[in-house]
């Protein structure tokens, strides 16, 4: 029943990638990896880390962003935001929003500093495999640039 | 070689990915081919999120430079994704400059969702992730109106200029406080996930994905602008739901 969830991140991604103009195979795909995602996350829920479980999340996503944007031959960027969308702590800004505005001080920091985390985790997730898989492709310094040519491969 | 048509189509160029939401990197290295695809490969590109500068020098040394201002930024996939086709077929074929600016432009006309569709979609994203949250089948009937609700308040503000941050309050006060009117009517629903099932439609994707592209790729400007701005809308998404729910709590003592 749980698992519901991962259909539900799926339409939303799907009506998310309506809104940006997303079509016909990219979309469905997009809306996959959103999906996936929470999969993903729900599999690793014997760990009792959310955050831990975010990043792997995280980490899924965006490694099946950068393959789907290779084999399509697309931009991975398009994959990744609307896939990552399910893990955006929404939640967790609305909470902490709402114990501001009632002064529970002490649940406004706690939720706070754990929004905090979790979109720390998934900065890093993206970031551990975006560098993972652009590996030898930051560019050069201007000279050697122009001395060797240009050898660098289009980045997806 | 045309000098002058070679830059200002580089830079028209990096004004369409970056228009449409496509990272900085994307764009430098989209103008960079460009250049060293018509063997100008000493061309200098810079670009952050609002602004691209374009230069080159002609062999008698003369620099010949473009700037383009990109004051409102979209987000359209598709058009990222034609730009960027675009880009590999002219570095593959090196058509001439007419064909290349008809093709952006035609690229740059493509329709996008009529306005009811985009209404559909955000009712639509708004009503999967309440039920994504935990929420009911009411709960998303509920959503579905209060996500509804959103892109024509966009619409009307935008249509009198108002500036990007109080548009986000508004769009975020409007679904909130129908979640909690409901809420106030039918005690069954669950307010709190009819509102972040909404608020969700407002959330910077884009800039949240973009800004740790961005700095790995070693745009620091582009990426700090883009955390600046992902944390702003934040705030104002908040500030807008946080009005409507002290509002209805004082005025319905819910």
């Amino acid at each position: 029943m749980e698992y519901m969830a991962c259909l539900w991140s799926f339409f939303a991604c799907a009506a998310f990638g309506l809104i940006y103009n997303m079509r016909g195979k990219t979309l469905m795909l997009a809306s996959l990896g959103g999906a996936l995602g929470w999969f993903v996350y729900l599999l690793l829920n014997f760990v009792h880390n959310d955050i831990f479980q975010f990043f792997i999340a995280t980490v899924a996503t965006a490694i099946y962003s950068e393959i789907m944007a290779r084999i399509l031959k697309k931009p991975a960027t398009e994959f990744q935001i609307v896939a990552l969308l399910p893990m955006v702590p929404g939640g967790g800004i609305f909470y902490t929003m709402d114990y501001c505005v009632i002064g529970n001080n002490q649940m406004f920091l706690q939720t706070g500093l754990h929004t905090l985390g979790i979109a720390g985790a998934l900065a890093m997730g993206i970031l551990l495999v975006s560098s993972l898989f652009r590996i030898g492709s930051r560019p050069e310094s201007v000279n050697s640039a122009v001395a060797c040519g240009s050898k660098r491969h289009f980045f997806h | 070689m045309n000098y002058d048509r070679l830059v200002n189509t580089a830079a028209d160029m990096g004004n369409l990915l970056i228009e449409n939401g496509a990272e900085i990197s994307r764009a430098e290295e989209s103008m960079r081919r460009f250049f060293s695809a018509y063997g100008e490969a000493a061309g200098e590109v810079f670009a952050i999120p609002t602004f691209i500068s374009v230069s080159v020098s002609t062999p008698d040394g003369r620099p010949i430079t473009a700037i383009r201002r990109i004051p409102v930024r979209r987000v359209n996939m598709d058009r990222v994704e034609r730009a960027n086709d675009l880009c590999r077929r002219i570095c593959r074929t090196k058509p001439d400059f007419d064909a290349i600016e008809r093709e952006m432009h035609r690229i740059s006309s493509l329709p996008t969702f009529p306005f009811w569709a985009q209404t559909v979609a955000f009712a639509l994203v708004a009503a999967a992730f309440t039920l994504f949250y935990g929420g009911n089948a009411s709960d998303a009937c509920v959503a579905f109106l209060c996500g509804a609700a959103i892109k024509p308040v966009w619409r009307l503000l935008d249509h009198f200029r108002v500036n990007q941050f109080f548009i986000y309050i508004a769009a975020s006060f409007v679904p909130a406080a129908i979640a909690l009117l409901f809420a106030h009517f039918d005690v069954a629903l669950s307010y709190d996930k009819i509102t972040i099932g909404a608020l969700m439609n407002l959330v910077p994707g884009i800039a949240i994905t973009d800004f740790m592209r961005d700095i790995i790729a070693g745009d620091m400007i582009a990426g700090v602008l883009r955390f600046v701005e992902s944390i702003l809308v934040a705030a104002g998404i908040a500030i807008g739901a946080g009005i409507a729910l002290t509002a209805t709590r004082t005025l319905l003592g819910v």
